[in-house]
This record gives structure tokens, sequence and C-alpha cells, in this order.
């Protein structure tokens, strides 16, 4: 079972994103961006760690969308291999229309990840580049998304962001609607218990209706703007949780990785 | 009577990221046989209710351009370009929590309580191998293929 952990100039994730690749059991190794597009074929899954791909000159995400490599990704998620983009990788995807539109679609851009907005009690108190530790609800059912293959629905991750563009927008009609009936919204920010404040400081950054996370219609390719991998162990967690002083224990961000791993053993 | 005050802002030293947008339209999008060149500048729309604009002017160009790096121009009432290439306007249509910042900042933090409102736009600067008719649909086409995101910005060709 072998992941390409994608690298594009301006990547800076992608070494401990590899790690949890490797931690649950999957091997891996970082594909460099120019590297000749027809090798991906070779692997079995695909992540797009986070960072600031061509220093997110124009719009982040843009650039790298346009890359040939791009393209050798959306056949490889048409033939059903899993792709998880975090956070830059969420941008890449959303630019490049394999989120959340159908991957043998026409590669339409539906929706963008705009400039944060926090919005509390109808004020504007913040705005730009933001990082903490968020909670996140899982809203769809289990194995309907690679990425979160084996996580129950309703369950909850305390996860860190730290980005200036993920406030999901959109101007297709009925898209939201239909990212909720069919079960494409995978993560909402939520507070400690799970309910769904749409404001700062529970929506860290303004997207539309709490939004995290989104499947494409096939469940295979996820983005999310959190950073699983900065979880991954529990020594990783911020002072004030508990789960801290055990550090030999796995962190909440691990599951999304043992997700992809058992996405693929079932799909084998 | 409101005015409006456009400051153009272009960096003197060398323009990174329309190096990379000339680079991705030429080797990735295949402009390369209409495209010679890329350009970029900044534009400042700011609407004044009172005050000399010309002197205005000079005071916002203090505040919002580094001279040590960039150049600017500043028109009054107008908003005009050279001839030789398309001049492309792209600008958020949803809020701009940067432009609404510099109007706070303006009136708030640096005393011009003339100041109305502000608005802030990438001016790309289009340089091509073909002639009108065929630069202006070749710049429409780059507008919707790799400048904007619709569900976040909006374009205008400016000739």
């Amino acid at each position: 079972m072998k992941i390409a952990v994608m690298q594009f100039p301006g990547t800076n994730c992608e070494f401990e994103t590899l790690v949890a690749v490797k931690t649950v059991g999957m091997d891996g190794e970082l594909f460099r961006w120019n590297r000749s597009a027809g090798e991906l074929s070779g692997f079995d899954g695909f992540v797009i760690p986070g960072g600031f791909s061509y220093q997110d000159r124009l719009r982040a995400g843009v650039i790298a969308s346009k890359e040939p490599v791009m393209n050798a990704l959306k056949e490889e998620a048409i033939k059903g291999k899993p792709i998880i983009g975090i956070c830059n990788g969420f941008q890449i995807l959303v630019e490049s229309g394999l989120l959340p539109g159908s991957v043998n679609g026409s590669g339409k851009v539906d929706m963008a990840l705009a400039q944060n907005v926090m919005v509390s009690q109808g004020k504007i108190v913040r705005r730009g580049y933001y990082c903490d530790w968020v909670n996140l609800r899982h809203d769809a059912p289990s194995k309907r998304c690679s990425a979160s293959f084996i996580i129950e629905r309703g369950a909850l991750l305390k996860v860190p962001i730290a980005h200036g563009e993920g406030n999901l927008v959109t101007t297709t009609p009925g898209l939201i609607e239909k990212l909720n009936e069919e079960s494409q919204v995978v993560f909402r920010y939520c507070d400690k218990n799970g309910r769904i404040i749409n404001e700062f400081p529970f929506n860290v950054n303004g997207s539309t209706e709490s939004i995290a996370a989104i499947c494409n219609e096939q469940g295979n390719v996820l983005g999310m703007m959190p950073h699983p991998e900065r979880a991954f162990f529990a020594w990783q967690l911020p002072a004030f949780d508990p789960r801290k002083q055990r550090p030999d224990e796995p962190g909440p961000g691990r599951r999304v990785f043992q997700s992809m791993k058992r996405y693929i053993e079932v799909n084998a | 009577m409101s005015q409006k005050i456009n400051l153009r802002v272009w960096l003197k030293i060398p323009d990174a990221e329309a190096a990379t947008v000339k680079n991705t339209l030429i080797r990735r999008l295949g402009f390369g046989k209409v495209l010679a060149d890329v350009k970029k500048e900044r534009l400042f729309s700011i609407e004044v209710d009172s005050g000399d604009p010309q002197e205005m002017a000079r005071a916002f160009a203090k505040e919002l351009v580094n001279e040590n790096k960039e150049s600017h121009i500043a028109l009054i009432d107008e908003l005009l370009f050279e001839e030789g290439y398309v001049p492309v306007k792209v600008a958020l249509h949803i809020e701009d929590g940067e432009a609404i910042s510099i109007r706070e900042r303006l009136r708030s933090r640096l005393g011009f309580e003339n100041v109305v409102d502000v608005k802030k736009a990438t001016i790309w600067k289009l340089y091509f191998k073909t002639l009108k008719p065929e630069a202006e649909a070749a710049a429409r086409e780059i507008a919707e293929k790799l400048l904007i995101n619709p569900h976040k910005d909006t374009y205008e060709i400016m000739t």
C-alpha cells in the first residue's frame, strides 16, 4: 500500500504528513510536482499536504492546480483512489475542480476558499491569517468518505488550523444543499460539546455553515482545512489538553490516516 | 461633492507574482503564441467628500506606497491606462476585508475623516502579440481561466 505525498514548491507539511502515513502502516514517499506524472499510477493513494504552494501567488492553490501532475491526479481519482488535501492541499483541490465536483465532470470550479472573515454578534472582529486548536464534528456517516472511513458520525476531533484563506464560499445555486443532502460535508467547526455555532471563535474563518471539510460525490477525494498530521501524536496536543500527559497515545488526527488505510484495504 | 482618487501602484523591483502568472499562462495554459508579457499594479480607489484632491492624493500615497520599492500615479475622478496592453481589473465581489481595514486606518488612526470609501483591486496588464479585438478576447479567456475565481472575484476589461 503505497501513498504519494505530493510536494509543490512552497509545500511545507510534507515531512510530518509522510511520518503520519508511515506510522499507520502504509508505505509512502514524497512525489515532487515535476516528476513524470505517469508515475502516479503506481500509487494507491495520495495526500496533498499543507503549505504555501507557489507562495500563494495570485490565489492560494491556483498555480499548483494548473500543473500537469494535477491532470494525472484527476485520472487517479476517477479510478476511485483516495486523495486527501490538507489546508493548501484543499485549496489546490478546489481550484483544480476536483472538489466538490464530480471527478468525471468538466473540472469546473464550483467554490472558492476566500480570505478569512471572523464574525461575532453580527460584527467582523478579525480578518486574515489565524492559527488555533479547533473542535471538529464528523457530520458524515462512517464509510462515506475515504479520510473518515472509520470515524462514526458525530465524533469530535481536536485538530489545529493555520490558514488565511479557508472561508468556503460559493455562488453555485443549490450546491451547499446538495453537499448536505449527499453527506459530502465531512467535518464542521464546532464547540467542545459538538454544537455548531456559526460565529467566531467556533467558526474560525467565516466558512459557510461552519464547513471545515468536504468530499466529492464518490467519497474518495476529501479536502480539509485543519491539519490532522499536527495532532497525530498525543504529545502534539496543546498543554491544556490532559491527553498530552500520555505521550505514547495516538492523537485525534491519526484517525484520518487510519481511515485512508482502511479505505484502501476495503476497496482493494 | 465627493471625488474619487485613484492610486495606481506598481513595483519598481521585479514582480515575482506577475512572473509566475506569465509563466503559468505560457507554459501551462497555452497562451504562448499570443501573450508577450504580464505586469501587475495595485489600485486603490479612495472616495473623499472634502479637501484638495491633489493634496489628499499625496498624503494617501505617503501612507499606502512604499517608495523604496514602489512607484505610483494618482488620477482624480478618472482611471486611464496607456496604450500597448489590455488592462484587466480584478476585485473581490464578496466583502473586501483589506479595503475596509485601509478605510478604517485612514479615518480613525491617521485622521483622514473626509474618507468616505476605499476600494482595492489588482490591475493585470496583459501585453499581446496580436491586435486589439483578438487581444481583448484572449484577455477575457485569461481572466476566466486563471486570474479570477468567480465565486469570490469579478473582472473588468478596462479599455
